[in-house]
């Protein structure tokens, strides 16, 4: 038979084919041109990704040589060393995990409450809340930055994990994604828990959330891969080098004039994308088996 | 249980009303003890929302009305700073830049996206999961690293995408200094960078639809594009309403790309309004000028998403 | 209801920042050194350098003590206002100087100008463009932390095989030079050599083209008023939009940066550059020469890079009396010459003669064409749109825009901006 990936089982394939020649021959070819329209797409699509991986190994001279070439003539770890030796390496990366694992773990139990209510309870208000919320999603942050700054400054947080955390421990966003997502879940379990009396915490811990597990992965995959790579607010924030984080860090490492020399830049960022690449690799296994069950209800 | 689509709440837009059991609900609405269950879920969210999203964006708009720097010395300069917004001819012409680049980001990231989701969603396709990962990767790199490698790429001497097309012949120039270029170019690696995580929104509202639906529309004939047009596309409504709103709000916010690629150039060309922001709070220190503007840009936005909030929340009614 | 809870979490989070505001900042010790933060964005081995003499400054007196925070320019422009507007900011910071006068204007600096006026401030002998970069309305703001011109960077090599045995002098050799230098072997109409590399927008230190102006005896603002629209700086710009177009003697829409790379990789034999070009150089294995920028019809100007320091206000009276007592330190003639050696750059004082520093040959050569500098845009609170407008004119000009217009929109921005 054509070869299909673990797919789940809501497939149009659950039909099984009796007639074998004339139908099977079609899947074939149907899967084979779409490989071939997906591997193209997505080739052209990793271009600037097999850019960053490849110049991360090249020497200076490579880099800024003509004619061009994709792969590394010379490879070398001349990038990787410079950012090991200059930068407290370990200690940004730690610092990182922690603003962004902190942040996405308050956000996504924060958000999640909050988003049960604006769907599923009725109050007064709820609609105006909700526009409240979306439109704090359209301020863009260099204008919020400085008076968030000077708060987080009166509090005395400034250099602190809970400085740096505490802005985001909740998002508009992730209020806004989760309410859209729970809008979606068939009201007829948890109307009939509420019919058997059972309390709205308990509704939304048994019932709403273990059927959120794609969404809140989603959310937590975004929450999280954003405020790894967020740089102003970090940079602004932790004046202390031993505070920073990898983005902040890799901007000290810079060449004569000022410039952060591409090699080196290249190889900072495939440092800094590694740990989230190998997160989405672990995650993207649940978070598929999740989609796929999502809809059988 | 019920088998058709679960049902989207547009339909039964305001409060939520329960189907009354025996012995009626009315009442329970209002009692404390639901008031105690609403602002337990919501305190948490409410309280970091208040203080450190609600309280900074109070502090901008009364900075929007004077002619702070950001250290002490202020004065009250009323709405000097809005008027300005609309007379001087660099903000208008960044309105225009950011509208011009709304206008080509939303569609085109979108389309890619759904096009993307669908092709991914199709069981006849072999190693999905090696895809979905490989097209999510945009995403995990930051925009500032891609538009590093962006740039890299399209440099007029030594960018490898210039040298492969000019052995096929094709002269592409310096694109990030060519005035017609220079926007298209910024956007692409918006769209580049984003698509992956709109796609994989998408994917999750394909997976809702059942394949019941198709079953059955296959059986009567319909086509493929048939079968878009009248099952998924409606289907999706709610998702697509959400992917457009916060596409939209993120293309009318372009900056990071801007500023590591063009710089707003070539003369102003791919200057937006958030990059004006940005110069006039940081570079000129007129940090109540750039409150102003960033007050314009929400007004926009508001207008702007719930315009196409009401037409899709429409669309959808029409096809209940 | 609803309105209410929500009045209550309010209450409950304005009565945290209450609470919270009561903690301020901490306030210096009453006795002990006065402790006094200086930012500055020298993170090559220059920087170790200046950290040293910081150290040796809190060595010699018990009266203060700094702190150094190293970041690049880019980065403490970006957390300069946040800091200063929370009272976190640093005392000290330097920055390149153009950004010097917008801050200023702003009260973000303390007036130095009793610092400059008192006889044992060792500031009597400062190069005086250096001083100009840090003047706004007359009143100085900071003091140099370091000045030279833009200098022209060129490939020996490179001249050799054209047969050029020294740098050019006039525009019209550097012209023809050039030409002789830009090589289109295969005839495709791309050259793989070119002459010489000229940005035409964000160009080194956004000095290249002041540069050339100034040289053909024009200026872009006179006083309080602009001043670009002059038949001098038309025959200028017309003068190198034509060798740069009609004589292919550079590729065009570069930006410095890009400019700096495409010395560095060989393609383009002369190079208009700052001091970091020499290491540059090196590390890409160019034999390298420094000139002086070839003089103009008028003069020969180059227009200068340069870095102050400033005293911020958030410093209080016992923190700013020790920063102005660094800065004598600093000016001391034995400091300030191993300072210019360290950091590559011409000394600051005029009265250290070329032999003390002629143990660094880069410093020896940029220090003999230092009186080529001349401040850019002194005193211009908005530079960062009168350099963007300057921008928009060479690169409008380059790609083939009518100059003459070009000058008047020019003059006409130039002169709002100024307002």
């Amino acid at each position: 038979m054509t070869a299909l990936a673990p797919a789940p089982a809501a497939s149009a394939s659950a039909i099984p084919v009796r007639r074998r020649s004339p139908q099977a021959r079609r899947r074939r070819l149907v899967s084979a041109s779409l490989l071939v329209v997906v591997a193209a797409s997505t080739l052209v699509l990793m271009l600037p990704i097999l850019i960053i991986v490849f110049t991360a190994f090249k020497p200076v001279a490579e880099v800024n040589a003509y004619p061009p070439t994709l792969l590394p003539g010379q490879w070398t770890l001349d990038n990787f060393t410079r950012i090991f030796t200059e930068l407290p390496f370990a200690r940004l990366i730690a610092n990182s995990f922690v603003f962004a694992g902190g942040v996405t773990l308050f956000a996504l139990v924060f958000d999640s409450l909050a988003a049960y209510a604006l769907a599923r309870l009725d109050f007064r208000g709820n609609k105006i809340l909700l526009i409240a919320i979306i439109a704090s999603l359209m301020i863009p942050f260099q204008a919020t930055l400085i008076p968030i700054y000077q708060l987080v400054s009166d509090l005395g947080w400034v250099n602190s994990y809970a400085g740096l955390i505490a802005p985001r421990a909740a998002d508009a966003f992730g209020i806004f994604f989760l309410r859209q997502f729970f809008l979606s879940l068939p009201r007829d379990l948890d109307n009939a828990a509420r019919i058997d009396g059972a309390s709205e915490l308990r509704i939304f811990r048994s019932i709403v959330l273990p059927n959120a597990v794609p969404a809140l992965l989603t959310l937590g995959i975004f929450t999280f891969v954003n405020n790894w790579n967020d740089l102003l607010w970090p940079l602004v924030f932790t004046t202390d080098s031993e505070m920073g984080t990898v983005t902040s860090g890799l901007t000290l490492l810079t060449g004569p004039g000022g410039i952060i020399p591409q090699g080196v830049m290249m190889a900072g960022s495939l440092i800094a994308v590694l740990p989230l690449a190998i997160l989405f690799l672990l995650i993207q296994r649940r978070f598929v088996e999740s989609v796929g069950t999502s809809g059988l209800k | 249980m019920t088998t058709h689509a679960p049902s989207a709440p547009p339909r039964r837009r305001g409060a939520y009303r329960p189907p009354a059991p025996i012995g009626g609900r009315g009442p329970l609405r209002h009692s404390p003890r639901h008031r105690l269950t609403v602002v337990a879920f919501l305190a948490p969210a409410i309280v970091i929302l208040t203080v450190f999203v609600a309280w900074p964006m109070v502090s901008a708009l009364r900075l929007s009305f004077t002619d702070a720097s950001g250290f002490g010395r202020e004065k009250f300069v009323g709405l000097e700073n809005y008027t300005r917004v609309f007379t001087d001819p660099d903000i208008v012409s960044a309105m225009g830049n950011t509208a011009l680049y709304a206008v080509l980001f939303t569609p085109i990231a979108i389309a890619l996206a759904l096009a993307f989701a669908l092709l991914l969603n199709n069981p006849l396709l072999p190693l999905r999961g090696v895809f979905r990962t490989a097209l999510f990767t945009p995403f995990i790199v930051s925009l500032a690293v891609a538009a590093f490698a962006w740039s890299y790429l399209l440099d007029p001497q030594i960018g490898l995408l210039n040298y492969w097309l000019r052995s096929l012949g094709i002269q592409l120039g310096n694109v990030l200094q060519d005035p017609t270029l220079a926007m298209p170019a910024v956007v692409l690696v918006a769209v580049w960078k984003s698509f992956g995580f709109y796609m994989v929104i998408f994917l999750a509202g394909l997976q809702d639809i059942p394949t019941s639906l198709y079953e059955a529309a296959r059986v009567d004939g319909a086509s493929a594009w048939q079968r878009f047009r009248s099952i998924t596309f409606p289907m999706l409504g709610n998702t697509m309403g959400f992917v457009v709103i916060v596409a939209l709000i993120a293309a009318l916010q372009a900056f990071d790309q801007i500023y590591v690629m063009t710089g707003g150039g070539p003369y102003g060309t791919t200057q937006t309004i958030v990059m004006e922001i940005y110069q006039s709070g940081f570079r000129k220190l007129e940090l109540g000028f750039a409150s102003a503007l960033s007050y314009v840009l929400l007004l926009i936005t508001l207008v702007l998403s719930l315009t196409q909030f009401l037409f899709f929340s429409r669309r959808e009614k029409d096809a209940a | 209801m609803m309105k209410r809870s929500l009045s209550v979490l309010a209450t409950v989070g304005a009565a945290a920042l209450l609470l919270a505001g009561c903690s301020g900042s901490s306030s210096p010790a009453a006795d002990g050194p006065a402790e006094i933060t200086f930012w500055h964005g020298y993170t090559e081995a220059d920087g170790k350098v200046l950290d040293q003499i910081v150290a040796d400054f809190n060595a010699s007196q018990q009266k203060y003590k700094i702190t150094t925070e190293t970041k690049t320019w880019a980065v403490i422009d970006d957390t300069l206002l946040p800091a200063l507007s929370s009272k976190e900011g640093p005392q000290i910071v330097a920055m390149p100087a153009e950004r010097m006068p917008v801050y200023a204007d702003r009260g973000a600096f303390t007036d130095l100008s009793d610092f400059y006026a008192s006889s044992d401030s060792n500031t009597a002998d400062l190069v005086p463009q250096a001083v100009d970069m840090v003047t706004v309305g007359g009143t100085p703001y900071g003091v140099p932390t370091g000045f030279v011109p833009l200098a022209m960077f060129y490939n020996k090599t490179l001249f050799a095989s054209a047969g050029i045995t020294e740098a050019p002098t006039t525009w019209d050799e550097w012209v023809a030079d050039a030409k002789k230098l830009t090589v289109d072997e295969n005839g495709d109409g791309t050259p793989e050599q070119y002459g010489v590399a000229i940005p035409d927008h964000a160009t080194v230190a956004n000095g290249l083209w002041p540069s050339l102006l100034l040289s053909g005896g024009g200026q872009i603002v006179d006083g309080d008023k602009a001043a670009i629209d002059s038949p001098e700086n038309a025959k200028t710009i017309q003068y190198w939009t034509d060798a740069i177009t009609k004589d292919k003697i550079s590729p065009t829409g570069l930006d410095g940066i890009a400019a700096d790379q495409l010395f560095s990789s060989g393609k383009a034999a002369m190079h208009v550059g700052g001091p970091w070009m020499a290491s540059i150089a090196k590390d890409n294995n160019i034999d390298y020469g420094i000139a002086a920028l070839p003089a103009g019809p008028a003069e020969q100007a180059a227009s200068a890079i340069g870095v102050a320091m400033g005293v911020t206000e958030s410093a209080d009276d016992a923190q700013r009396a020790g920063a102005e007592a660094f800065f004598t330190y600093f000016f001391q003639k034995d400091v300030a010459t191993k300072w210019s050696l360290a950091s590559g750059w011409p000394p600051l004082r005029t009265d250290i003669p070329l032999s003390d520093v002629s143990s660094n040959p880069v410093v020896a050569a940029l220090s003999e064409i230092a009186p080529t500098g001349r401040a850019l845009l002194p005193g211009v609170v908005n530079s960062t749109d009168v350099i963007s407008d300057i921008d928009e004119l060479t690169q409008k000009s380059v790609a083939g825009g009518n100059v003459s217009e070009l000058l008047s929109t020019a003059q006409s921005k130039i002169q709002q901006a100024i307002e």
